[in-house]
């Protein structure tokens, strides 16, 4: 292979950017402003699971300074957005379904942040309450409420590799567990926020807000709104942090459509709880596993199923629970794989994108098992880690052979011996 | 719509105590207090506009002072954590008061916050709280009616509720100056090291008789395991007179154990609580009895 | 919401501000004199993200309103430093990649110098106390320790020698 030239990799590059951030000169959403700029707050979903069935608006719009409250009503024709498949409503209409805390039943537009926050807690809302749906075992059971139109159970994708039966008999011991991981938030140190202008001229919206991959945002809003995508322009400001949780559509249509209405500059920034509540978590985890291994230490066999709790919309659900399937055996050699993965709907926030994507999830799971089997077997569980790890050569559960670049024991030796790890218990 | 004596603009920040229990008494039910706002700002997050009037403490001097006086400190209501930490006269006779200050939020916190607001905040988890009976401290409440001295354990009477009056300020804490063979030993259990409510806090404060062998009194006092401070008097009972060389300490452990009713909220579970209570109080027994023994 | 009359010291420049009681020094700081280099993370004092220093001191401008600013002399980051002649805490940041998205920067650094000043030798466990207060996302903090260090030690050569020893 051609050598790299060593003027950037391997050296010490001061960051493009850092100079700005130490002087507090960086843009970030919320440091945009404008003259005639407005202020919007999102009115949210009173119940987790729930029919809208009346909103009030009268003592929202009398507060001195609210210039407008947007509800479903006044925007039939806009569209529901999603990452993958398009489930997510932009505001939650008459007789339609509130499904978790974070829906959106009406902007409020005002001339000042506190006549916006007053207006919000002056909506009043019934609702026809259904059963909440907290538990991803519960949405899957025949007689549990459909959250969405179709089964609750949104996705199954299955795994197979080799005979698991064959493996399985090859096996002297066998352990078999059930692990559940939790929700997590990414908690990126700033929250959504955006600034948003129409310009009436070129019929232009022009947004500034944080999002990971401008493009597939700009589709999203363009979709939604019906409208050709050159009609939407996203200008990124210096992001504060994301992880995953700005891939999801958040400030950005409900800004548009403040834009279009008041013909002014809005600005729209999320209070934190709103950002735990309203935004994408990382998917909590049922995962299921068993495991087989000779009692020369080797692993035979890998079966596996996992229930992903993705909330009240798809998101990123759709590849993050099936991409944890993938990795069930983690970094180890195993001959006979099988697998299901589910992405399941419940009332809880939604959950998306947060860095290692159910990765990071199957790792407590397969690393638990390795301890215990070593521990079943009498072997030293960095021993046995070593004797199963990929090498090249090796191929992964979905059968890729890996090629290069696999480094899995040189880093158990490198953290063993940081951990001080002297063959002990 | 009722009268008002005093009209109320919005804010207020007076130089001077009897202005402020002017305001105070005038301006009924429509004013809050506020201090360093490191409690209160959080409690009116997003919603400051409900407060109608504020009563800003920061310029009455008086309420910034720590004072000796014959045999007891007064520490003024606005004193802050910070000030409560670095003080070398409450590092000398309050020891554990200091330590507590030091454990609370972070840096930008206890440049704020304030010994009156923690007291008057009466969270169940407020850290000043137990270190503040075990040092048997009485509370300075004034009004335009008179003075009152409460003891600290009268003060309390729920989460986040004590027998403050409408009309009343929380001036001072009168602490008295404790005897040259008296320890101390604070312990903050929290989920992180900084930035946290406590989940169990334990204040033990130990005076050892003249014959440097029994104890003459002491005070256990947990925080976070009741809707008010408490001390375990049970303890007391078993302490007094006796040679703290011969106590039992994992008696004394348990006794704090199964007298405390602790509930199951976010910071932790009953079971926890009462578990760890027992053990902090060994260790706080261990932790006293090597300070006595090095200044014997 | 009626408006009263304040007059604060900001960044070293004396400045008249009319605002209201229900508005937080945060508030003020940002929309009212449009230093945005003060961030909100989270509007309840655990972040550390609005860090400001006040009169001196080190405090959450999230937790403070406005009209308690009167008379008060603040240092925000646009303070610290300019574009031609950056602070040494400035610099050591850069230097040792303890920026990423630099949300928290700002009030870290505030923070370090703060630090610094009362504590010029400051070891692990007094930096970490230092910035107890300062929460970041991105960088797992080794770096900004790193920083801190390297700060330490340019500005106690620059001050001379190293000054009183640690143990």
């Amino acid at each position: 292979m051609k050598k790299m030239p060593k003027r950037y990799v391997g050296r010490n590059i001061l960051k493009v950017d850092a100079q700005e951030k130490v002087t507090g000169k960086a843009i970030y959403p919320d440091d945009i402003y404008f003259d005639d700029m407005l202020y919007l707050k999102i009115k949210r979903a009173t119940h987790p699971h729930a029919y809208l069935r009346r909103i009030d608006i009268n003592k929202a719009q009398k507060v001195p300074g609210v210039v407008k409250v947007i509800t479903a009503a006044d925007i039939p024709e806009v569209r529901n957005f999603g990452l993958i498949i398009k489930d997510q409503p932009v505001l939650i209409g008459i007789g339609q379904k509130m499904r978790y805390m974070g829906d959106a039943l009406a902007i409020i537009i005002a001339e000042n942040k506190e006549a916006a926050s007053q207006a919000v807690n002056l909506i009043e809302v019934e609702v026809e309450e259904l059963e909440i749906i907290s538990d991803p075992l519960r949405a899957m059971e025949k007689d549990a409420p459909l959250i969405h139109k179709d089964s609750n159970i949104l996705a199954t994708h299955y795994l197979e590799k080799g005979d698991i039966k064959k493996g399985f008999a090859q096996a002297d011991v066998v352990v078999e567990n059930e692990y559940k991981t939790s929700f997590l938030d990414q908690v990126p140190l700033q929250v959504e926020a955006g600034v948003g202008i129409y310009d009436e001229e070129s019929e232009v919206i022009k947004l500034w807000a944080a999002t990971q991959w401008l493009h597939d945002t700009q589709a999203d809003i363009a979709q939604s709104l019906g409208f050709p995508k050159e009609k939407i322009r996203i200008i990124q400001p210096v992001i504060g942090g994301a992880f995953g949780k700005k891939e999801d559509i958040s400030v950005h249509i409900h800004l548009a459509l403040a834009a279009m209405e008041t013909k002014r500059p809005v600005k729209l920034t999320y209070t934190r709880e709103e950002s735990m509540i309203a935004q994408s978590k990382r998917h909590p985890l049922i995962i299921r596993m068993k495991t087989g291994v000779t009692k020369k230490g080797y692993l035979t066999a890998c079966q596996v199923e996992v229930i992903g709790d993705t909330g009240a919309y798809a998101s990123s659900g759709l590849a993050v629970v099936h991409k944890g399937m993938y990795h069930c055996t983690g970094p180890y050699n195993v001959d006979n794989v099988k697998g299901v993965a589910y992405t399941v709907y419940t009332n809880n926030t939604y959950c998306g994108a947060m860095r290692g994507f159910g990765a990071t999830q199957m790792a407590f799971a397969y690393e638990s098992h390795m301890d215990i089997l070593a521990q079943q077997l009498g072997f030293d569980p960095v021993q046995f880690r070593m004797q199963n790890a990929y090498g090249i050569g090796s191929s992964t559960p979905n059968r890729q052979i890996l090629t290069r670049s696999v480094g899995v024991k040189e880093t158990i030796k490198e953290a063993a011996y940081l951990a001080g790890w002297k063959g002990e218990r | 719509m009722h009268q008002r004596t005093v009209p109320c603009q919005g804010y207020f920040a007076p130089q001077k105590i009897e202005d402020a229990l002017e305001i105070l008494s005038g301006c009924r039910g429509e004013i809050k207090v506020i201090a360093g706002g490191t409690d209160l700002l959080i409690q009116y997050y997003d919603r400051l506009y409900e407060v109608g009037t504020w009563l800003d403490l920061k310029n009455i001097k008086e309420l910034k002072d720590i004072r000796i006086n014959k045999n007891q400190m007064e520490i003024g209501a606005m004193v802050t954590h910070t000030q409560l930490e670095k003080s070398e006269d409450i590092k000398k006779y309050f020891p554990i008061l200091s330590q507590a200050a030091a454990d609370i939020g972070s840096p930008q916190i206890r440049n704020r916050g304030t010994i009156g607001g923690n007291i008057v905040n009466a969270s169940p988890a407020g850290d000043l709280l137990a270190p503040l009976m075990a040092y048997d401290a009485q509370f300075k409440l004034l009004s335009t009616q008179g003075e009152r001295i409460v003891p600290a354990e009268e003060f309390f009477i729920g989460p986040k509720k004590t027998i403050l009056e409408q009309a009343q300020l929380l001036t001072g804490i009168i602490l008295p100056l404790p005897f040259e063979r008296t320890f101390g030993c604070w312990i903050k259990i929290g989920k992180r090291k900084a930035l946290i409510i406590s989940t169990i806090t334990l204040a033990l404060v130990a005076e050892m008789a003249e014959d440097n062998k029994t104890v003459k009194d002491v005070r256990t006092c947990l925080g976070s395991v009741a809707p008010t401070p408490i001390e375990v008097k049970e303890v007391r009972e078993k302490m007094i007179g006796k040679n703290f060389s011969q106590l039992d300490f994992n008696q004394l452990g348990q006794i704090v154990e199964d007298k405390i009713f602790p509930i199951d909220d976010i910071r932790g579970t009953r079971e926890y609580r009462k578990d760890v209570a027992k053990n902090i109080m060994i260790n706080a027994l261990e932790e006293i009895g090597s300070a006595w023994r090095s200044h014997k | 919401m009626s408006k009263l009359m304040i007059e604060l010291t900001i960044n070293g420049k004396k400045r008249k501000v009319e605002t209201t009681a229900s508005t937080r020094l945060l508030d003020l700081i940002r929309d009212d004199l449009h230093l945005t280099g003060t961030k909100e993370g989270c509007g309840k004092g655990e972040c550390g993200a609005c860090t400001v220093i006040m009169n001196g001191e080190l405090v959450a401008s999230c937790l403070v309103l406005a009209l308690q600013a009167d008379g008060a002399v603040i240092t925000t980051i646009e303070g610290v430093g300019d574009d031609k002649c950056l602070d040494p805490v400035q610099e050591a940041f850069i230097e040792t990649g303890a920026v990423q998205c630099g949300f928290c920067t700002p009030g870290m650094i505030l923070a370090a110098k703060k630090l610094l000043e009362e504590n010029p030798h400051p070891d692990e466990e007094e930096i970490k106390r230092g910035i107890s207060g300062n929460l970041c996302r991105c960088t797992g903090y080794q770096k900004i320790f790193d920083a801190i260090r390297l700060a330490a030690d340019r500005l106690s050569s620059r001050n001379g020698g190293r000054g009183e020893e640690d143990a």
